[in-house]
């Protein structure tokens, strides 16, 4: 068992609870001892780091100092975005001694613990697709996926910019095809898998966002997917959620059910309703469950 | 030793499209230019592509391998072939095609033409004498200067495949390289001008011009640190900023993001109300945390102070992207060379 830091992020605490619902129920069966971590705030999305730059560090930093006090040396993170954020400001943390030092000052003024450097931060996805979660997983996803057909979609902020994230190749990832197989899934290929849902303009720019989010939608159904898998609950916001405005502005009904990776394996491994929490998805997932019979 | 291609070839005059292979004897140390050069010269010799410098510095080369934009000077073919890869070679993105590889600039010149990629004077007629830079007052822009205008970002812009009207990461970057020069009189009109509709907030934050620019531009970077510096001068009117506010605000006051007043504050209270239906239809899945009572993180008074303390230490705009405390240092020289000339 390996004990990890577990930073859920603003949306698994407010719209999307259901990732961590089911990320609580799935940790403990691959492994992973949750030391879920609470004073922390948002990340600031990538939001912080364009209006306020410096103090995005400084969050961020307090993030990974409070994740160093558990005496832990991972970070696990569940949203792309948590994610490539809390690694661009370890990477600027780690590699700039100085920089640390006025970062720790600053943290200590104000009681926080000084942060040395030591913590990594990764993604479920990528603690399942490696070593012992992996091999966990198939005794786990018992009952599994029984041929479904399943599209993964990556997003971006888990793959690109490659230099701060770095775990797979950015342009033919794989992990989540794993975790898909070893579930009893068959994954699906379509281009857009590594493009980007449009969220992070969807209430400034909605037009634009959606004419990129009908991409991924529309490959994996003419792929011929049951069902959509996302590591991200940002994607998984507008992949689900937001599908009702692409049905409305197409005039075409889509009815693509949407997963977060946690929900996937559960499902696998016959977690319960009240582990997996269907009934907070938008779009509904009984095209699938019925074929599982779950 | 043996190279292997496939090719989308584009005739425009009977607007074929057709993917053909192509194997030729190369020597190992070619790259995918050298590769083309041989095809052309042995194989097909009204194959199209643009080449000049063969040194990755003209910026001509720009093309697809395998759907990802490169510039064919730079990609060396050995691994590839040693591989048995036979990677597929077309024309970029975002950009129409003319014939074969060859891609029609013109939308890409027009972004940069309206981003004035060229210097509005502002400083001080030094007269007889020429006016003296210190190299580290181009430090700050030193990667954005770095740009040769291969259009590698641009094919790949997700955003400019939504919204072809986007600037785009090439005329931005080109943009803040102006925005971040100290001879440049025209900052605050600049950053107005960017924070248009099509400007800095329709960036979609996909990274893959930073993924994929052969130069180490890191456009996204640079997109960012105009946010940073027209929000750092007040142009904050975008829906876009009001959005990164509305995170600010968020994380000083509960810590985490307020969620349900994120719409209000970034779209206004009008726009809101139209999208009511919308979110009733959330509502029942419980997509609209209600805010109140507020979901407050513990310890939130820290980061309250920190926001007070690192604001009072100043480091708004661009200056806060950091870029290693050593850039800092250099701004910051900048910033002490300034002063000087103003007191001068």
């Amino acid at each position: 068992v390996t004990k990890v830091a577990y930073y859920k992020g603003c949306l698994a605490s407010l719209s999307a609870k259901e990732l961590d619902i089911s990320t609580k129920a799935l940790a403990p069966k691959l492994g992973l001892d949750l030391v879920e971590l609470e004073s922390v705030t948002c990340c600031g999305a990538g939001d912080i780091h364009e209006a306020e730059p410096d103090y995005y560090l400084h969050l961020n930093a307090r993030i990974l100092a409070y994740a160093e006090a558990t005496g832990t040396e991972t970070l696990m993170t569940i949203c792309n975005v948590c994610t490539l954020n809390l690694r661009q400001a370890n990477w600027q943390l780690k590699n700039d001694d100085t920089l640390r030092e006025r970062v720790n000052t600053n943290l200590e003024a104000v009681g926080v613990p000084p942060y040395a450097g030591k913590v990594e931060v990764k993604h479920l996805l990528w603690l399942i697709a490696e070593g012992e979660g992996f091999e966990l997983l198939k005794g786990v996803a018992h009952k599994g996926l029984k041929g479904l057909k399943i599209a993964p979609f990556y997003g971006c902020q888990i793959l690109r910019p490659s230099k701060l994230l770095g775990f797979e190749d950015p342009d033919k990832p794989s992990s989540l095809e794993r975790i898909i197989e070893a579930c009893g899934g068959v994954p699906i290929d379509y281009p857009a898998k590594i493009k980007c849902c449009g969220f992070p303009i969807i209430q400034a720019r909605e037009d634009v966002a959606l004419a990129e989010l009908i991409q991924p939608i529309e490959q994996a159904m003419e792929a011929g997917a049951d069902a959509m898998v996302t590591p991200c609950p940002l994607c998984h916001l507008s992949l689900d959620a937001w599908q009702s405005k692409l049905e409305k502005s197409t005039g075409r009904t889509l009815g693509m059910p949407i997963l977060h990776l946690s929900q996937l394996i559960g499902v696998a491994a016959g977690f319960s309703d009240s582990e997996l929490k269907f009934k907070r998805h938008v779009v509904p997932v009984t095209a699938i469950t019925d074929k599982l019979s779950v | 030793m043996k190279m292997a291609l496939k090719i989308w070839r584009f005739e425009p005059k009977t607007g074929e499209k057709v993917l053909r292979d192509y194997e030729v004897d190369a020597p190992e140390w070619a790259t995918l230019l050298d590769v083309l050069d041989i095809v052309k010269d042995q194989v097909d010799g009204s194959l199209a592509y643009r080449k000049s410098c063969r040194m990755m510095i003209c910026g001509s080369c720009g093309m697809r391998m395998d759907g990802a934009a490169v510039l064919a000077c730079k990609t060396r073919m050995y691994e590839i072939a040693e591989a048995g890869h036979v990677p597929v070679i077309s024309a970029m993105g975002n950009l129409p095609v003319v014939k074969d590889l060859v891609v029609d600039m013109t939308p890409f010149w027009e972004k940069m033409h309206a981003v004035q990629p060229y210097l509005q004077p502002g400083y001080a007629d030094p007269g007889e004498t020429e006016h003296v830079i210190a190299p580290q007052q181009m430090e700050p822009i030193h990667k954005e200067a770095l740009c040769i205008n291969c259009g590698c970002c641009v094919s790949e812009c997700n955003s400019m495949e939504a919204d072809p009207e986007f600037l785009g990461p090439a005329a931005l970057a080109k943009g803040m390289r102006f925005v971040g020069d100290p001879r440049d009189g025209q900052k605050i009109e600049r950053l107005e001008s960017y924070s248009q509709e099509h400007g800095i907030w329709d960036c979609t934050r996909c990274y893959f011009c930073t993924q994929r620019c052969p130069k180490g531009v890191d456009p996204r970077d640079a997109i960012a640190k105009l946010g940073a510096e027209a929000m750092k001068h007040g142009i904050d009117r975008d829906m876009g900023a009001k959005h990164a506010k509305w995170f600010v605000t968020s994380s000083k006051t509960t810590g985490w993001l307020r969620e349900t007043e994120l719409v209000p504050k970034t779209q206004g209270i009008a726009r809101s109300i139209k999208e009511i239906p919308f979110a009733m239809q959330l509502l029942k899945k419980g997509k609209v945390p209600p805010p109140v009572p507020p979901h407050v993180a513990k310890d939130v008074d820290q980061a309250r102070a920190l926001y007070d303390l690192v604001k009072q230490q100043g480091r708004d705009g661009a200056a806060g992207i950091v870029q290693g405390e050593k850039a800092l240092e250099r701004i910051e020289f900048v910033e002490e060379v300034e002063r000087r000339e103003q007191a001068e």
